[in-house]
C-alpha cells in the first residue's frame, strides 16, 4: 500500500511539474504573436495561435487530474456538518459520480483518440492525437487519484463500525 | 433538428436539470454533475453518443479567448510574489488609511487597485484572505466582518476592467470587448463606493480604528512608487480600445507587465515565488475551465433540443419593457449565480437570455454589464459563491458565519445594480464618449 502511495505521488508530482511547464510555455506563442506585429525583428508566425490553444488544453487536463487527488473541484455542500463516518459517506457517495465519469473519459477518449489518430491541425499541421490523448489520460488519471481517495473514505467508515 | 430527436423538449430538460441539481446536492463536484447530466440524453438520443461530451469539451477548451483564465490569474500571482501588491496597499493606506475602519477601507481601495490590474476575483479574494483577514481580526474587527468585506470587495475584479467575464461575454454573445471594458468603469467605481460607505457606517457604529493621517509627502512618496503598478490598466484598457492588441493578448501584456514590474522595478522575485505562482495559475485555472467543458456540453445539448425558445416563449407572452426586462434579466443571473460559476452561467443562461435582451431594444452592452454585475454578486451569495467560499476557507469559518455580514453588505451594492438597470448610461456614457464606434 505504501509502494502505491508513492507511486502516486510521484505521479501526481510529474504532473505538477508538466503543470508549472505548460502555464510557464503557454506565455510564449501569445507573446510572439503580439511581438511579431510591431517589430520586424520576428517572423510573424502562423502557428503561434493554434500552439497556444494545444498547450491550454493540455493545462486544463492535467489540472483536472491533479483537482481529483487534491479534491478541489468545486462542489456545493448544503448538508450541516457531520460527523466523520457520515461524511466519508457522502463522500464515497460523491465519488461514484466522478467514477462514473471517469470510466466515460477513458472508453469515450479513447474512441475519441482513434478518430483524430490520421488528423493533422490545421495550422501548426500537429497530429490530432496529440491532443485527443489527453481525454483517455485523464480518466485513467481520475481513476488512480479517485481509487486512493475512496479508499481512503471506505477505511474511516468501516474502522468507525468495529469501534 | 428536434423533430428527428426522440426526446421531446420538456423530457430533455426534466433529464438535464433534474439529473444536474440532484447529484449537485450530493455534493458531486459541479464539473462533474454537468458532464454526468448530459449522460442519460446522450445514450438515450439515437443521434447522439459519449463522442459528444469529447468533442463538445474539446470545443470549449480550444478557445483563444478562455486563455485569458490563465493569464489573469497569473498576473495576480505574480504581483502577490513580486512586491506589487505590497507597494499597492501602502499606497492605499496612505490613500483612506485615516478614514474610519481604516484597514477595512484599504481593503476595499486594494480590491479596486486589483481589479484594474487581474480581471480575476477568485484571485482577488485568495490573496486578499491572506492578508487582510487576519491583520483585521487582530486590530479588533469581527471575524464574520473581516472575511465579508474582502470576499464582497473581491468582486469588483471582474466588474473593474480589465475582467475574464467580459472577454468573456465578448466572446460568446460577440460584443465588443473594448466597449465592454469602458462601461465597467462606472459601475465598479460606484460599487467600489458603496463598499467604502458601509465600511464607514460599520466602523462608526462598532468604534472600529483608524490610522492617523498620512501626510502629503508620505502619500507623494508611496504613490510614485505605486505609479509603474497603476500603469497597468491605461496600458490594457489602452491597448484594447486602440487595437494593439486583442483581449486575450491584453492578458499576457499583464502577465509580461506584472513580470517585469518584478524583476527589474521592484526586484523581489525569486524562483520559489515564481514556480508557487506558476503553480497556484495552474491549478486554479485547470479546475476553473474544466467545468466551463461540460457546462458547454450542457449548454449544447440545451440549444440542441431548443430548450431555450421554450422557456422564452413563456418569458415573452408576459410583455416586459425595458426596465422590467432589465430587473428580470438581473434576477435569474443573481439565482443563478447561487448554483453556478460566472462563465459557465454565462455561456448557459446569457446565450439563453440574449434574444429576450434584444427583444425590448436593451443596448447588448448595458445587457452585458446587468449580467456581468449580476453574476459578479453570485460570487458571494450561497450555497455556491467562489469568493466567499475562498475567504471563509483561509479564515478557517463555515459559509454560513459570514453570511449576514455579506448580506448587509450586499443591500447598498444591489442599489447600485438597480441604478444600472434603471439608468443605461452608468454603463453606457465612458463607451459613448470615447469609442462610440463600439456601440451599435
Amino acid at each position: 500500500m505504501t509502494f502505491w502511495r508513492k507511486l502516486t505521488a510521484a505521479y501526481s508530482g510529474l504532473l505538477s511539474l508538466l503543470l508549472v511547464f505548460s502555464v510557464a510555455i503557454l506565455i510564449v506563442p501569445v507573446s510572439l504573436q503580439i511581438f511579431s506585429r510591431y517589430t520586424a525583428l520576428i517572423p510573424s508566425y502562423i502557428w503561434t495561435e493554434e500552439m497556444a490553444r494545444f498547450l491550454f488544453i493540455w493545462m486544463i487536463m492535467i489540472g483536472a487530474m491533479i483537482g481529483v487527488r487534491e479534491g478541489t473541484h468545486f462542489e456545493v455542500d448544503l448538508w450541516p456538518r457531520l460527523k466523520p463516518r457520515a461524511e466519508a459517506a457522502v463522500r464515497l457517495m460523491a465519488s461514484i459520480g466522478v467514477l462514473v465519469m471517469a470510466l466515460v473519459f477513458v472508453w469515450a477518449g479513447i474512441e475519441f483518440t482513434r478518430f483524430g489518430w490520421n488528423r493533422t491541425s490545421e495550422l501548426a499541421e500537429l497530429p490530432l492525437w496529440m491532443i485527443h490523448i489527453a481525454w483517455p489520460l485523464t480518466g485513467f488519471t481520475w481513476l488512480v487519484f479517485l481509487g486512493e481517495r475512496m479508499w481512503d473514505n471506505l477505511r474511516v467508515l468501516t474502522r468507525a463500525q468495529h469501534v | 433538428m428536434s423533430g428527428a430527436s426522440l426526446l421531446s423538449p420538456g423530457t430533455a430538460s426534466w433529464i438535464l436539470f433534474g439529473v444536474f441539481f440532484s447529484l449537485m446536492f450530493l455534493r458531486v463536484p459541479v464539473a462533474f454533475a454537468l458532464g454526468l447530466a448530459c449522460l442519460p440524453i446522450l445514450i438515450l438520443e439515437p443521434h447522439l453518443d459519449t463522442g459528444t461530451l469529447m468533442g463538445e469539451t474539446f470545443n470549449a477548451y480550444n478557445s483563444f479567448i478562455l486563455l485569458a483564465v490563465p493569464f489573469f490569474l497569473l498576473t495576480a500571482n505574480l504581483m502577490n510574489v513580486g512586491g506589487i501588491t505590497d507597494r499597492l496597499v501602502r499606497f492605499s493606506r496612505d490613500l483612506v488609511g485615516h478614514f474610519p475602519g481604516g484597514l477595512a477601507q484599504v481593503n476595499v481601495v486594494l480590491s479596486i487597485f486589483f481589479a484594474g490590474i487581474s480581471g480575476s476575483s477568485t484571485a482577488d479574494a485568495a490573496s486578499q484572505s491572506k492578508i487582510f483577514i487576519e491583520a483585521q481580526t487582530k486590530e479588533g474587527y469581527d471575524l464574520s466582518f473581516s472575511v465579508a468585506i474582502t470576499a464582497v470587495s473581491s468582486v469588483l475584479a471582474v466588474i473593474v476592467p480589465p475582467s475574464i467575464l467580459m472577454i468573456v461575454w465578448g466572446g460568446v454573445l460577440t460584443v465588443s470587448i473594448g466597449a465592454l471594458f469602458l462601461a465597467g468603469i462606472i459601475p465598479g467605481l460606484l460599487i467600489g463606493l458603496a463598499q467604502m460607505a458601509t465600511v464607514h457606517v460599520y466602523a462608526k457604529a462598532r468604534g472600529y480604528p483608524t490610522y492617523p493621517r498620512a501626510t502629503l509627502v508620505e502619500l507623494g512618496r508611496a504613490a510614485a512608487v505605486a505609479i509603474p503598478a497603476l500603469m497597468t490598466p491605461v496600458i490594457i484598457i489602452g491597448g484594447k480600445i486602440f487595437g494593439w492588441f486583442t483581449a486575450t493578448e491584453s492578458a499576457c501584456i499583464a502577465v509580461l507587465y506584472a513580470a517585469t514590474l518584478s524583476i527589474v522595478v521592484y526586484r523581489e522575485m525569486n524562483l520559489k515565488g515564481l514556480h508557487e505562482a506558476l503553480l497556484d495559475t495552474g491549478k486554479l485555472a485547470g479546475i476553473a475551465l474544466f467545468c466551463v467543458g461540460t457546462a458547454s456540453a450542457f449548454g449544447w445539448l440545451l440549444a440542441y433540443y431548443q430548450i431555450p425558445k421554450a422557456i422564452l416563449a413563456g418569458v415573452s407572452a408576459w410583455n416586459m419593457g425595458l426596465t422590467e426586462t432589465g430587473f428580470f434579466i438581473a434576477l435569474v443571473f443573481l439565482v443563478v449565480g447561487c448554483f453556478l460559476d460566472a462563465i459557465p452561467a454565462i455561456i448557459i443562461v446569457g446565450t439563453i437570455l440574449q434574444p429576450l435582451a434584444m427583444a425590448v431594444g436593451m443596448d447588448p452592452v448595458h445587457f452585458a454589464m446587468v449580467g456581468i454585475v449580476s453574476l459578479a454578486f453570485g460570487l458571494v451569495t450561497p450555497p455556491y459563491g467562489l469568493c466567499l467560499l475562498i475567504s471563509c476557507a483561509i479564515a478557517k469559518i463555515r459559509m454560513i458565519d459570514a453570511l449576514k455580514d455579506v448580506m448587509i453588505m450586499l443591500v447598498p451594492m444591489l442599489s447600485v445594480l438597480a441604478l444600472l438597470i434603471l439608468w443605461p448610461d452608468v454603463a453606457l456614457f465612458l463607451p459613448r464618449l470615447i469609442s462610440p464606434e463600439f456601440l451599435k
